[in-house]
C-alpha cells in the first residue's frame, strides 16, 4: 500500500504581507479574533487621548484648554469609545480566537456570520465618529439621555443620530457574535467535551453571550425610538413625553453591559490562576453556579442607575437588594480565586501579576459598589467622581487588567513568541501605580462634591487632588506606551514560545503556536476539563519541536 | 542546635525555610499594613480635599445618610483589610521561587463547607446592610406632607429658580465666574422642596445638606431640607445638561427666623417676580 504524503497545509505565516484579501475575506476564527482585537487596541489608545485631553482640562481650577462644548463630546467620546469599541470588543476577539479551540471545535459554527459580525464593528465605529467630521459628536455622555439628545435641544447636530446608528449597527454585532458563540459551544465541542469539562473561560462565554442576547435588543429599541423622536417627530423621550422611559431601557442594557465586559475578564482569571498556581481551580461548580447567578441578578439591577429620578421607595428598596445581592455570586468567584492559589506553587510571570493586580482593585470596585447600591447613600454619591472612580476601578482595575493578563497569557499562542518579560514587568507596575494613582484619591473628590461631567470648576480645594490624578493619568499612557512596544518588538523578534510555555491545562496547548487553520491535526482525547495537563501526566502529549513562526 | 540535629537535616532545613518565610511574609504584611494605617490616618485629616468621608451634614437627612456611610465603611474596611491580607499572603507565601525545586502544591478541587461559608457569609453582610440601608430610606426618604414651607425649584438651562409660597422668586443664573444669588431659608424650619425640570434633566445636589434629587421635565420630585445653624453651603447640578452644565452652581443660605424676614421684605420691595421661563403643564 503506497503512502500518500498530504502536504501541509498552508499556514498564516506566509499570509500577512500577501494578499490583503486574505484579511478581508476570511472567515478564520482566529485571524477574526485578531483583527477584532487589533479594532479594540486601536480604540483603547484613541479614548486613552480622549481621557488625557480630559484630564489636562481637568487638572487645575478654571483652566480653558477646551471649550465646553468639545469636553462634552470628548467625555461622551471616550465612554463610547472604551466600552463599546474597546473592552467589548477586545473580549469578544480573544474569545473569538479562543473559544473554538478550547472546545476542540475546527471554526465558529457559522463562519460567514462572523466575518458580518466583525466587519460590522469598523462600520458602527466609523459611523460613529462622522459625528467629529460633521461638526458635532454626541455630547450628552455616552449615555445620552433623553431629552438632552432630542431635537429640540440638539438640532444643530448630527452626532447623536450617528451615534444611534453606530449602537445599533453595534447590538446587531453582538447578538451575531453571541448566536454563533453559543451555537459553537452547544453544537461543535469535540468527543468527551461535556459540559461539566467545558473549560470556565467557555462558561464565562456562555453566560456573557446569554446575556448580550436578551439586552442587545432593548439598547437597539432605545436607539429606534430616540430616531423616531428626531426623525419623525414622536415623542416618546421627549420633554412632554417620558424621559426616564429611556433611563429604563438604556439601563437595562447598560449594566448588563458592565457583566459583558467583567465576565468574560473572570474566564480569563478563572484560566490563568491554576495554571500559574500548580492546582486546579478550586470549585469548579460553583464557579459555573456563580456566572448563571450574575447573569440572573445583573438583568433585575437596571434602575439602580437612577435612585435620583424619584421612584417609590420600595421599588428603590428592590434594586438595591438585588443589587447588593450580586456580592454573593462574586463573592464566590472571588474566595474561589483565592482558595485556588492558596497551598500553590506560584510562578509570578507578567500574566499572574495581572491577575493579582486584577484581584487587589476590583475587590475595591466591588467594595465601592455596596455603598452606590445603598439608596440613601448613593443619593449622595450619584453622578459625582466617587462614581467614575468606582466604575474605573470595575471597568479598568477588572476588565482591562484581566484583558492584559489575558494578552500575557495567549500571546504566544497567537503568535507563537513570548511578550519581553522584562518591558512587561515595567508595563505592570507602571498601570498598578498609575491606575491607583488616578482613581484611588478620585473617589474623595465625589464625596466632597464635585460632580461628573463638568468641563471646569472653580473650587480651588479639588485643585490639589486634580492635579495629583492628572499625573497619575499620564503614567498610564506611558504603561501603554511601554506595552506597545512590547507587542510590536515581540511580535516581531520575540522569544520563541513552543506549544506549550506555561504548562496550560486547555485545549489550546495542545496545537502549534500559532494553530493551524484547522487548529488541530487530530483532537485530543477530553477526560477532564484540564485535558491537555491529563495529558502531559499521562504521557500522551506530543511535544513537536517549536518551529519559528513568521508574523502572524 | 542540639536537639534541631536530632532530626534528619532535610526536615531541619525545610523547618528552618519554613520559619524564615513565615516571619518575612509576616514583616511584609504588617509593614503593608502600617503604611495603609498610616495613610488612612492622613487623609482623614481632611489635607487638601482627601477627606474620606462627606462635609459635616447639616440638615437630619444628610445626616441620616452619613451615619448610613459611616455604618456601611466599618463592614466595609474589615472586608477590604481581610481579602487585601489574604491577597498578599499568597502573594507573599506561595511563591515557587521561595519554594524546594520540584514541589507538588495539594491538588485540591474544592471544598463545600467552606464554599457555603463564603457564599453565607457574604450574603449575611449584604442582607444586612440593604436593611439598614432600608430604614435609612423609609426615615428619611418617604415624601413630607407637615412642612413648614413649601419652595418650588425648577431647574433650566442653565440655572435654577425658587419660587416661595408668597411667589418671591430667587434666581440663581449659573455662572462659572461670578457668585450667583443665595436660595435663602429660615434655620429651624423644615422646608419641602418640589422640583421640576422645564427644559432637560438637571439634579439639584448640595452635599453638606443632602443626596441629589432630579429635576425632570414631566413630573415633579420632592426632597425636604432642615438647616439648623446659619450658613452658606455650595453644590452644583450633577446631571449633565448641555454645555452650560457646569455654570450651574448652587448656593443655599440658612439664615435666622429674624434676618430671614427681614430678607425676604427686602425681595418684596425689589419686586421678585415669577420666573418668565416656560413651565410644564402640572402632571398631579
Amino acid at each position: 500500500m503506497a503512502t500518500t504524503v498530504l502536504p501541509r497545509p498552508k499556514a498564516y505565516d506566509d499570509t500577512f504581507f500577501k494578499p490583503i484579501s486574505i484579511w478581508l475575506t476570511t472567515t478564520d476564527h482566529k485571524l477574526i479574533g485578531i483583527m477584532y482585537m487589533v479594532t479594540a487596541m486601536i480604540s483603547f489608545v484613541i479614548g486613552g487621548i480622549f481621557a488625557l485631553i480630559i484630564r489636562l482640562q481637568l487638572s487645575q481650577p478654571n483652566l480653558r484648554l477646551v471649550d465646553d462644548s468639545t469636553y462634552n463630546q470628548l467625555i461622551s467620546a471616550h465612554g463610547v469609545t472604551m466600552i463599546f469599541f474597546f473592552v467589548t470588543i477586545f473580549v469578544t476577539g480573544i474569545a473569538n480566537y479562543m473559544v473554538p479551540i478550547m472546545v476542540g471545535a475546527r471554526d465558529m459554527a457559522f463562519p460567514r456570520v462572523n466575518l458580518l459580525g466583525f466587519w460590522l464593528i469598523p462600520v458602527s465605529i466609523i459611523l460613529y465618529y462622522c459625528g467629529f467630521f460633521t461638526g458635532h459628536a454626541l455630547d450628552a455622555g455616552w449615555t445620552g439621555y433623553a431629552p438632552l439628545t432630542e431635537k429640540a435641544y440638539q438640532s444643530h447636530s448630527l452626532g447623536v443620530d450617528f451615534w444611534a446608528m453606530s449602537i445599533i449597527v453595534w447590538a446587531i454585532s453582538g447578538i451575531m457574535a453571541s448566536t454563533n458563540f453559543l451555537t459553537t459551544i452547544v453544537a461543535l465541542r469535540a468527543p468527551g467535551m461535556r459540559f461539566s469539562r467545558l473549560p470556565l473561560f467557555v462558561w464565562a462565554q456562555i453566560s456573557t453571550s446569554i446575556l448580550l442576547l436578551v439586552v442587545g435588543a432593548p439598547l437597539a429599541a432605545a436607539m429606534i425610538l430616540l430616531e423616531f423622536d428626531r426623525q419623525l417627530g414622536t415623542q416618546f423621550f421627549t420633554t412632554s413625553g417620558r424621559p426616564v422611559l429611556y433611563q429604563h431601557l438604556f439601563w437595562f442594557f447598560g449594566h448588563p453591559e458592565v457583566y459583558v465586559m467583567i465576565l468574560p475578564a473572570f474566564g480569563m482569571i478563572s484560566e490563568i490562576v491554576p495554571v500559574f498556581a500548580r492546582k486546579p481551580i478550586f470549585g469548579y461548580m460553583s464557579m459555573v453556579a456563580a456566572l448563571f447567578g450574575i447573569v440572573f441578578l445583573s438583568m433585575t439591577v437596571w434602575a439602580h442607575h437612577m435612585f435620583t429620578v424619584g421612584m417609590n421607595t420600595y421599588v428603590e428598596g428592590f434594586f438595591m437588594l438585588m443589587t447588593m445581592l450580586i456580592a454573593v455570586p462574586t463573592g464566590i468567584k472571588f474566595f474561589n480565586w483565592i482558595a485556588t492559589a492558596w497551598w500553590g506553587s506560584i510562578d509570578f510571570t507578567v500574566p499572574i501579576k495581572f491577575v493579582f493586580g486584577f484581584l487587589a482593585t476590583f475587590l475595591i470596585g466591588g467594595i465601592t459598589g455596596i455603598y452606590l447600591a445603598s439608596v440613601p447613600v448613593d443619593t449622595q454619591l450619584h453622578q459625582s467622581y466617587f462614581v467614575v472612580a468606582h466604575l474605573h476601578y470595575v471597568l479598568f482595575g477588572g476588565s482591562v487588567f484581566a484583558i492584559f493578563a489575558g494578552i500575557y497569557y495567549w500571546f504566544p499562542k497567537i503568535t507563537g513568541r513570548l511578550l519581553n518579560r522584562t518591558l512587561g514587568e515595567w508595563h505592570f507596575w507602571t498601570t498598578f501605580i498609575g491606575f491607583n494613582g488616578t482613581f484611588l484619591i478620585m473617589h474623595t473628590l465625589g464625596l466632597e462634591g464635585m460632580p461628573r461631567r463638568i468641563w471646569t470648576y472653580s473650587n480651588e480645594a479639588w485643585a490639589a487632588t486634580n492635579i495629583i490624578i492628572t499625573i497619575s493619568s499620564f503614567l498610564i499612557a506611558f504603561s501603554v506606551l511601554l506595552f506597545l512596544i512590547n507587542i510590536v518588538h515581540s511580535w516581531n523578534q520575540g522569544e520563541i514560545a513552543g506549544n506549550d510555555p506555561w504548562q496550560g491545562n486547555t485545549l489550546e496547548w495542545a496545537t502549534t503556536s500559532p494553530p493551524p487553520p484547522y487548529n488541530f491535526e487530530r483532537v485530543p482525547p477530553v477526560r477532564s476539563f484540564m485535558p491537555v495537563r491529563d495529558l502531559r501526566e499521562s504521557g500522551e502529549l506530543i511535544e513537536e519541536p517549536p518551529v519559528v513562526p513568521a508574523l502572524v | 542546635m542540639g536537639r534541631l540535629g536530632a532530626a534528619s537535616p532535610g526536615s531541619t532545613g525545610s523547618a528552618l525555610l519554613y520559619f524564615h518565610l513565615v516571619t518575612r511574609s509576616a514583616r511584609a504584611l504588617f509593614t503593608t499594613l502600617g503604611f495603609a494605617a498610616l495613610a488612612i490616618a492622613l487623609s482623614s485629616c481632611g489635607v487638601g480635599g482627601l477627606s474620606p468621608i462627606f462635609p459635616e451634614p447639616v440638615s437630619p437627612n444628610g445626616q441620616g445618610i452619613y451615619n448610613t456611610y459611616i455604618g456601611i465603611s466599618i463592614v466595609a474596611i474589615i472586608v477590604f483589610v481581610g481579602v487585601e491580607a489574604a491577597l498578599l499572603w499568597v502573594v507573599l507565601r506561595y511563591r515557587r521561587s521561595t519554594q524546594p525545586a520540584g514541589y507538588v502544591p495539594p491538588q485540591v478541587h474544592g471544598h463545600t463547607g467552606l464554599e457555603i461559608a463564603w457564599t453565607l457569609a457574604p450574603l449575611v453582610i449584604v442582607l444586612a446592610i440593604a436593611g439598614y440601608s432600608f430604614a435609612e430610606l423609609q426615615k428619611d426618604f418617604q415624601p413630607i406632607s407637615h412642612s413648614q414651607m413649601l419652595v418650588v425649584v425648577s431647574g433650566h438651562q442653565f440655572g435654577w429658580d425658587y419660587e416661595y409660597e408668597n411667589g418671591v422668586v430667587v434666581h440663581q443664573e449659573g455662572s462659572l465666574t461670578a457668585e450667583v444669588p443665595a436660595f435663602v431659608v429660615p434655620t429651624n424650619t423644615l422646608v419641602k422642596l418640589q422640583f421640576r425640570g422645564t427644559d432637560v434633566i438637571h439634579s439639584w445636589w448640595v452635599p453638606a445638606i443632602s443626596g441629589k434629587t432630579d429635576a425632570v421635565p414631566g413630573y415633579d420630585n420632592f426632597s425636604w431640607l432642615k438647616i439648623d445653624k446659619p450658613g452658606k453651603w455650595r453644590g452644583e447640578c450633577a446631571e449633565l445638561c448641555g454645555t452650560g452644565h457646569a455654570s450651574m452652581q448652587i448656593i443655599v443660605q440658612a439664615m435666622d427666623k429674624s434676618d430671614f424676614d427681614a430678607w425676604m421684605a427686602k425681595q418684596k420691595e425689589s419686586g421678585a417676580t415669577p420666573s418668565g421661563s416656560p413651565s410644564p403643564s402640572p402632571s398631579k
